[in-house]
């Protein structure tokens, strides 16, 4: 059977489900247009913060600029952040040097027991920040804008620090505070942080090359054999290298203040007012010599003074110098010595010859006396000797100005050698001092030398070894072939004479002529040995070298001859045994 | 007579003061360093000692430091004469308690002897 409904209850039943989906999908849309609505908003407060984010970026960027004063970039960074956080307070708490600054602008009054709290938890998130505890009167404080109202009895709602990091060390704390609770959400925090973040970067990074200059620098500065002490405007040591420390007797490791060169430099050298003068005057001084224990110094005193670009300048402090003077000194007080000795020995003959001829004149000398004689040799000696010293410290002059030349040709040294010895036997007889040479058959016909100056260095040996072996003793001339691989030539006797150089004692380097001058004399004292060579040294020598005096000089023409031919010298010596001197040609 | 220690090393000095004295008055002992003058001093006696500096052994300052150490050694006026000139060394002698520093070069004879003269003649003069 049929049932018969009415068409209008048919229609309900099937609109009634499409009406159903109709208002489901109506809804949907809706609420989603809402949620997109609302995520627009939220998109577009993201944009806002970000052109925010990135324009105080720039700004810190442009104001913190090369700055490496964290104090000076924290300013900054306080002061900017008005634009995009709402704040009552905001502060900061940075560790110099000297102490802890406490920094907090008000923008809101607030009373002093919202003041103390926001500090002390500043000071606590330092604390927990960098290990460490803070006294409260090393504090620095200082607080700028809204007046404080101690009426108002609103304490802290919101409060949030970021830490300031400087290459890896917490060096201080920035703090946002709020009277409002629960203001401060992730985002406020995060721009902070990427702000501080960016600073910390920038100054760190700056730091660095910082430390890498100064450290080229200090590194500088330390291995100076100078002293240096720098000091800023304030007379605080900046710089004071180990040398300095060293000079005024200061322990290296040691922190150094001014009052310390005050002390210590007492009537000496008026440091402080020089520094003065320089710091206010712009001066430089550099003083006269000044003797601290048993050296030299010339002490300068420079300002340093940074000339900026834009023509200002800006005082840094000064910078104090001490030159060490000492070798100067003591050269020009050798030189003085060597001019007065060289003086001495020339008036002495010259005054003596002087004063035979006053005798002669006055008629005190019977011409014809064996006196007269007698003073007619002491002249010749006299201008001989005067002859030779003049000679020599030409030779010398020649020799220091590097304008000493020796004419190598192909000679025979058994000539020169023979030569020599027959010159000298007179003398030698004498004095009945025994003198012989003995010519290695290794000896070639030939070598490379010039014969004048050879016979030069023999005179000085054998003169030398003359005046210093008394009767009886006997020198002996040996001349042969050294070889540095061999040695001495086979056969060779080193024993006739009780001193001779050993293998150790001639160096050279190839096969050479070696000529050795042996004595029994006197010998040399070891302590003296070492100065015979040296030009100035010697001049203290001679007035006590034994029973003769003389300059010296001829040794150190001796060695330069020497070394004119590529040669080496030297000698060996035993106090009352006797002394050999030796020089070397190479072949 | 007047004895008169010279010590010196320069063969000249001697020879032509010893020409130049008067030969009734002084009588002149010379040792070529001061070792040897100390000993002539002990064994001779002089009256005056006309001293050089520059000499090998024991020299002019050493012989002057002897003297000051060693009481025993008889006081005698001591003359310097001597080719070095620098102030220095003049008065770091004058204060080693000597009569006089000569230059050497800068004096003739003649006025050595007259310093001769006049130290002596003072030294008697006190004596009387």
């Amino acid at each position: 059977m049929d049932i018969a409904l009415p068409s209008g209850v048919v229609m309900s039943l099937i609109l009634a489900p499409i009406l159903l989906v109709l208002v489901v999908f109506i809804l949907y849309f809706y609420f989603s247009l809402r949620k997109r609505g609302k995520e627009i908003i939220k998109e577009r407060a993201e944009a806002t913060r970000r052109i925010y984010e990135l324009a105080i970026l720039k700004e810190l960027g442009e104001r913190v600029g090369y700055s490496l004063d964290v104090e000076e970039i924290l300013q900054i960074i306080t002061g900017s952040l008005k634009q995009f956080i709402d704040y009552t307070a905001v502060g900061y708490v940075v560790i110099t040097p000297e102490k802890v600054k406490v920094n907090t602008h008000i923008e809101q009054s607030v009373s002093h027991v919202f003041l103390k709290e926001m500090k002390e938890k500043m000071i606590a998130s330092l604390s927990a920040l960098t290990d460490q505890t803070f006294d409260e009167s090393k504090l620095d404080e200082a607080v700028s804008g809204a007046i404080v109202i101690d009426e108002i009895e609103q304490g802290i709602g919101s409060l949030f620090n970021i830490p300031l990091v400087i290459s890896g060390k917490v060096v201080g704390v920035l703090t946002v505070a709020h009277i409002k609770k629960g203001l401060y959400k992730e985002d406020d925090m995060t721009i902070l942080y990427k702000i501080t973040g960016q600073a910390s970067e920038a100054v760190t990074r700056l730091h660095e090359v910082v430390k890498i200059e100064k450290g080229k620098l200090n590194a500088m500065v330390e291995s100076m054999q100078d002293g240096v002490l720098m000091i800023d405007t304030e007379y605080r040591v900046v710089v004071a290298n180990p040398a300095i420390k060293k000079i005024i007797k200061f322990e290296v490791d040691k922190d150094i203040n001014i009052f310390d060169f005050i002390d210590i430099l007492g009537g000496k050298f008026d440091i402080h007012g020089r520094l003065e003068e320089s710091l206010v005057n712009k001066k430089t001084f550099v003083s006269e010599r000044i003797e601290i224990d048993d050296s030299f110094f010339e002490i300068g005193v420079y300002p340093v003074i940074h000339s900026m670009p834009d023509g200002k300048s800006q005082m840094h402090g000064a910078v104090v110098v001490f030159n060490d003077v000492t070798k100067d000194v003591e050269l020009e007080r050798v030189r003085e010595e060597f001019t007065g000795m060289i003086v001495h020995e020339l008036r002495s003959p010259l005054d003596g010859i002087k004063k035979i001829i006053e005798s002669v004149v006055a008629g005190k000398v019977d011409k014809n006396s064996g006196q007269f004689d007698e003073y007619v040799k002491l002249i010749y000696q006299g201008s001989s000797s005067m002859l030779e010293l003049v000679n020599d410290i030409l030779d010398l002059s020649k020799l220091q100005a590097g304008k000493f030349e020796v004419n190598k040709e192909p000679s025979n040294i058994r000539e020169v050698i023979e030569n020599r010895v027959s010159f000298y036997k007179i003398s030698a007889d004498v004095k009945k001092v025994g003198l012989e040479s003995y010519l290695d058959s290794s000896l070639p016909e030939s070598a490379n030398f010039d014969p004048q100056t050879v016979k030069q260095i023999l005179n000085n040996f054998l003169s030398n070894s003359l005046k210093f072996t008394s009767i009886n003793g006997s020198i002996l001339v040996s001349v042969f072939v050294y070889d540095p691989k061999s040695h001495f030539p086979e056969g060779f006797d080193r024993s006739r004479m009780p001193v001779f150089p050993e293998e150790k004692d001639i160096k050279v380097k190839v096969p050479s002529l070696c000529i050795v001058v042996s004595d029994t004399g006197i010998g040399i004292p070891a302590g003296s040995i070492k100065d015979l060579f040296h030009t100035f040294k010697q001049a203290k020598l001679s007035p006590t070298d034994g029973e003769n005096k003389g300059t010296g000089l001829g040794l150190v023409i001796a060695k330069g001859i020497t070394e004119a031919h590529g040669g080496t010298i030297g000698l060996v010596s035993k106090e009352g045994s006797g002394t050999s001197f030796f020089f070397t040609i190479p072949l | 007579m007047k004895k008169i220690l010279v010590i010196d090393d320069d063969q000249f000095f001697p020879k032509t003061l010893e020409a130049t004295l008067p030969k009734d008055r002084y009588e002149l002992i010379s040792a070529e360093n001061g070792e040897i003058g100390l000993e002539k001093l002990k064994s001779e006696k002089p009256d005056l000692i006309i001293l050089d500096l520059m000499m090998p052994k024991l020299d002019g300052t050493a012989f002057l430091k002897r003297l000051q150490e060693d009481k025993d050694l008889p006081k005698v006026p001591i003359l310097v004469s001597s080719n070095l000139s620098s102030v220095k060394k003049i008065s770091d002698v004058m204060s080693m308690g000597v009569v006089g520093y000569v230059i050497k070069s800068d004096e003739s004879l003649q006025s050595i002897v007259q310093d001769i003269d006049r130290v002596l003649g003072e030294e008697s003069a006190e004596k009387e």
